[in-house]
């Protein structure tokens, strides 16, 4: 018994290809194999015989099939390689010797369209378009804007924490420290860019977003100022004439803080579900730019002052293409982002 | 936070005047546009309204069910059938009726029905319906108004209602009623002493101590008034600390006097190893960050954050020390955040509550408890502690500044007006100027600078009732940084080359980085991720792009998609900007490298390709690097087919800080040739893995300056080649600045060619 298992091993080793392979596996472990002929007389076993044969033919099972799959992967891992040898190719022709492909352009993805044209409406307005990083030091993305350590406000932004004491920026405001520091006053600039909170995600809530936070400091600048300003933005963007109110929101790096509303877009003020029947949709936070956040900047607040808002360019796609859940936006799914 | 619009109405009584009155409706606009951003406003206790007190006069079983038939008289609405399947529904007792109109009900018409406290909203119980002893009166249906906790953080005040009231009263012009009668405290000089070794995190403690409590449940009033604005009734003595706090904003604590060590109460930081076993069940372990208060024991409460179990209230107390505190507000914060534990008191100590109110407080409750505990007793003065408190130096608002800020003219006496509506202090020293005093709950954290005025002001006034007007501003130029017209540059280029932008997330997996070969200790790990799978960020565009390809292979045969992206590396900490392109297709795969071949030389024009040792996660024999002016610019390979399923995907990667950063070269004019040129081709027999770049250089080194143009033409292999060789054609052109070649010269370019590549081992066809 033990001579026909040696010999059944070595046919197995011996095998010089996948397809000898194959008809060996056939002949020592098939139905009719070398295995399956060493039980056939097992009935005519005593009972202690027949124990000593069944572990017999086990032990020999396992080493057998261990030898075949050994092999087996071996020459499939060898066809491949000689399969990817196979299909080596000279990069270094020249690109024109491959056909054009029969394709119309791509697309942008909505969110780069809708922040060209943010950009280029407030390039015209003379603003400067400033990013940063969007791995910010606590500093920068706190502290400076007025938020200090153990401050309550810090709840209003789930923050990413990173190693090395960073953090994933919980806006783009950052970048208005950094510009006020690096172009100082009189100053137009807006900053767009993602930025992240630890939210869990769902159809309307996103950790990862885009942003345009945008400041105009000079002279004398005005609430009456701001919210002219934010009426002729906002009609620009939503291409018709806007009706806009303030109301009291607390920012800590603006004092006084809004919240500006437009009117609902969808009734015309009347009520619908959209303004859940108050006539007024929620947009975007402002006010006018804290005299301590100016300080901070190195910029003098008895002589300058100005404001600043901040724009969800993910909620104003959501807004103008009415996308149903916020996760298409990240998700590199063709079938939503080709219809851009 | 919840507020009660009744409530609020008992501090602003014209809230409910015949004429003039104010809605809970209206007040939430109000509120909205004025103070702070409401979330709703909903009914506490609906089934109030109606409900009248009712005898149970007879109760029959009903066959085959558990409800039973009650015979009930309802006051006013008279004797009612009522179906109920409370199990304490018997004949004699004193209950709640709630007219619902008539519903068949277990088989039998019942007419309304009787309701448990939780179903009128009183509080939590629902085993049976209320029992009523008939000396207290029903409470009433209520109007809750939601505030948004965050619109009011920066106002400690408004945490309680009567912070709320002033704010109503100063937007309605009523008569703000103080529900504090300080004459009420006794004279400093507690039974017991208290001890605060740091002023500065403790500002102030005041405690009272009662004799002869009776803890019991609240009067259903109280219970109901709780339970409105989420609340859990729990006994009187803690349900009126728990009311003052709604009330006051300031939190208090009721310790069991019986079970304090010693007659000194210490406000002081924890000791290193001190433990305290906390009212909800948890133990907390402290260090010397955390303050405490503590007898001679060790800790009896965290401060402003919770009391301890040791010596909480109980049914069995029978005297009290009534706590009223105040604590630093990023200290109590630190200690909540560190303990993970927010609670009511700690949610308005972070805000930095007015030290002044703590005494307002007891006289509030020296008000009260007599009414929930009938019996109490005061036992001595008044326990009073703390660092002197000063009051802020006046603001000085100049008027013009204020209307330049807002945009608007004001009458002075418009803005006094409003300032002492809400208990600023104005005073007049020039026609200019007005000098504000800072109400103390106002002076915490919250009012410091004539900018916070501009706020008091504007919102009072309405921002509406300011003109818009186009800001004024000096002329500058905008600066615009390169690269933002660089990315749209590149972004432009792709779409024109048919690929789709997509946008990946920041973060990748362990497992993924694993996969591309990237080392997972590279990579900046989030320390709060907010799923399995998102805990790094990536050092590469690649482990997203795959993604985007496995995932739209499953919609798609073939397509096109680029991503421009952040790489975030850790050491050293640096952002760059790459782009990624991919190009999935089902054929042999070459025409899609080459694509994105083309794609990378429309930004890079003249890049080199030079093959590369393959990484994992690269096809073996398909990978390259691009290099351009001597840089290292990216790279251009296939996927490892153990990555991609059912067809190939090419990838690009380029580090487009560099290509900016590297300008194209300047274009070097030639005059353009007044003589013709002439070509001939080449074919030249080689090695099946010669590659097209080193015989273009071959040729170019041989053909001498006349050589004008050596083009790539074409390859061929197969018969009659042998085996393992290919021909590659390509195509020269010759001509010299100053004249017409003669065919001589033309045949000795050519010579020098082939003798020359013959030389190297080359064969020519
Ligand atoms: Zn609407």
């Amino acid at each position: 018994m033990q001579d026909l298992l040696d010999s059944a091993l070595q046919r197995i080793q011996a095998s010089a290809t996948a397809e000898e392979l194959e008809a060996v596996r056939v002949e020592v472990l098939g139905r009719k194999g070398v295995l399956a002929q060493l039980s056939k007389d097992m009935g005519k076993l005593t009972a202690e015989e027949r124990a000593a044969r069944g572990k017999f033919i086990n032990t020999a099972k396992q080493s057998l099939e261990g030898a075949y799959e050994a092999l087996k992967s071996r020459f499939e891992s060898d066809a491949l390689a000689k399969r990817l040898d196979s299909e080596w190719l000279d990069l270094t022709v020249p690109s024109s010797s491959a056909p054009l492909p029969a394709t119309g352009p791509g697309s942008l993805h909505p969110i780069t369209q809708i922040q060209w044209e943010i950009e280029d409406l407030f390039r015209s307005l003379g603003f400067s378009v400033l990013d940063g990083p969007e791995v910010e030091t606590e500093h920068h993305n706190f502290d400076a804007l007025n938020i200090p350590p153990d401050h309550p406000a810090r709840d209003m932004q789930d923050t990413f924490w990173l190693e090395g004491h960073h953090l994933l920026r919980t806006h783009t405001s950052p970048v208005q420290v950094r510009g006020m520091e690096k172009l100082g006053p009189p100053l137009r600039m807006i900053a767009p860019g993602r930025v992240f909170r630890n939210e869990s995600v769902d159809a309307s809530h996103e950790h990862t977003f885009y942003q345009l936070e945008g400041m105009m400091i000079d002279r004398n600048v005005s609430v009456g100022n701001l919210t002219f300003f934010m009426k002729t933005l906002l009609s620009e963007i939503f291409k018709r004439e806007v009706t806009v109110r303030l109301r009291p929101g607390f920012f800590p790096f603006v004092e006084p803080g809004f919240e500006l509303d437009i009117e609902c877009l969808i009734c015309g003020g009347s009520g619908c579900p959209v303004c859940k029947q108050s006539g007024w949709v929620e947009l975007l936070p402002c006010g006018l730019v804290n005299p301590h956040v100016l300080r901070m900047s190195g910029i003098d607040p008895n002589e300058w002052n100005g404001f600043a808002f901040g724009l969800g360019l993910t909620r104003l796609v959501m807004m103008r293409y009415a996308i149903d859940d916020i996760r298409w936006l990240q998700s590199g799914d063709l079938r939503f982002l080709r219809q851009f | 936070m919840k507020f009660s619009y009744s409530w609020i109405r008992e501090f602003v009584p014209g809230l409910g005047s015949e004429s003039g009155g104010v809605t809970a409706q209206s007040l939430e606009r109000l509120i909205t546009m004025k103070t702070a951003e409401c979330e709703g406003i909903e009914t506490a206790g609906a089934l109030l309204s109606g409900a009248v007190v009712a005898k149970v006069l007879e109760v029959e079983p009903i066959e085959g069910f558990h409800n039973q038939k009650a015979l009930v008289d309802a006051g006013p609405y008279g004797i009612k059938t009522v179906v109920c399947g409370a199990s304490n529904c018997r004949a004699g007792i004193t209950t709640v009726y709630v007219p619902l109109g008539l519903k068949k009900v277990s088989g039998v018409m019942s007419d309304g029905m009787l309701a448990s406290a939780a179903e009128l909203e009183i509080n939590k119980d629902h085993g049976g319906i209320l029992e009523l002893d008939g000396t207290q009166p029903l409470p009433v249906s209520d109007h809750i108004i939601e505030i948004d906790n965050k619109s009011i953080t920066h106002r400690p005040d408004l945490w309680g209602h009567y912070g709320m009231a002033r704010e109503v009263a100063a937007i309605t012009g009523k008569t703000l009623r103080d529900p504090i009668d300080l004459s009420l405290l006794p004279a400093p000089g507690g039974p017991v002493k208290v001890e605060i070794e740091d002023t500065h995190l403790c500002p102030r403690y005041s405690a009272l101590v009662f004799e002869n409590v009776t803890v019991q449940p609240s009067p259903l009033w109280l219970q109901a008034r709780l339970t409105a604005i989420g609340l859990n009734p729990i006994s009187n003595i803690v349900d009126l600390t728990n009311l003052i706090m709604a009330e006051l904003a300031q939190p208090m604590h009721a310790f069991d006097r019986d079970k304090l060590v010693g007659e000194t109460i210490w406000a002081r930081p924890a000791r290193e190893g001190e433990a305290m076993p906390a009212l909800n069940g948890e133990t907390y372990a402290l260090t010397p960050s955390n303050m405490v208060i503590a007898d001679a024991s060790g800790p009896i409460a965290i401060a402003g954050v919770i009391g301890g179990r040791d010596s909480a209230i109980s049914a069995s107390t029978t005297t009290i020390v009534l706590e009223s505190a105040n604590f630093n507000a990023s200290s109590v914060r630190k200690t909540s955040s560190s303990l993970k534990l927010r609670t009511d008191a700690s949610m308005r100590f972070e805000k930095a509550q007015d030290p002044h109110n703590t005494v307002r407080a007891l006289a509030r409750a020296l008000e009260l408890l007599p009414l929930l505990s009938p019996g109490i007793r005061l036992v001595g003065g008044l326990a009073d502690c703390g660092r002197e408190l000063t009051a802020p130096a006046p603001v000085t608002l100049n008027l013009d500044w204020l209307a330049r800020k807002l945009g608007r003219s004001l009458e002075a006496s418009e803005v006094r007006q409003i300032l002492e509506s809400l208990e600023f202090g104005v005073t007049r020293p020039d026609a200019e100027n007005f000098s504000v005093s800072i109400p103390s709950w106002r002076a915490t954290k919250d009012v410091a600078m004539p900018d916070d005025l501009v706020e008091e002001v504007g919102r009072m006034i309405g921002y509406s009732s300011i003109p818009l007007a186009s800001p004024l501003v000096l002329c500058k130029p905008s600066f615009d940084p390169p690269e933002r017209d660089f990315l749209r540059t590149v972004k432009r280029h792709a779409v024109a080359q048919g690929l789709t932008e997509v946008s990946n997330y920041s973060f990748i997996s362990e497992e993924e980085a694993r996969r591309f070969g990237l080392a997972v200790e590279d990579h900046i790990r989030v320390l709060n991720p907010i799923a399995a799978g998102q805990e790094l960020m990536r050092i590469s565009l690649l482990p997203g792009i795959h993604r985007n390809i496995v995932e739209n292979a499953r919609h798609f045969d073939h397509f096109r998609l680029f991503e421009v992206g952040r790489e975030i590396h850790k050491s050293p900490l640096s952002e760059h900007t790459h782009f990624m392109a991919a190009i999935f297709t089902k054929d042999d795969g070459r025409s899609a490298l080459l694509e994105l071949k083309r794609v990378a030389e429309g930004l890079a024009p003249g890049l080199r390709v030079r093959p590369a040792a393959p990484s994992a996660w690269e096809h073996p024999h398909r990978a390259a690097e691009l290099w351009w002016q001597g840089r290292p610019l990216g790279r251009l390979s296939e996927l490892h087919p153990k990555l991609v399923e059912n067809g190939r995907a090419a990838v690009l990667d380029l580090d487009l800080d560099l290509l900016r950063e590297l300008e194209p070269e300047r274009a070097k004019y030639q005059p353009v040739r007044r003589f013709p040129t002439s070509a001939f081709d080449l074919s030249i027999l080689t090695p099946e893995r010669e590659l097209a770049a080193t015989l273009e250089l071959e040729i170019r080194r041989f053909a001498g300056d006349l050589a004008e143009a050596v083009e790539y033409v074409t390859e061929f292999q197969g018969p009659p080649l042998a085996e393992g060789r290919k021909s590659v054609s390509f195509r020269v052109v010759a001509g010299a600045p100053d004249r017409t070649l003669s065919s001589a010269e033309i045949t000795e370019v050519r010579t020098r060619i082939i003798e020359g590549l013959s030389g190297q081992g080359f064969e020519l066809r």
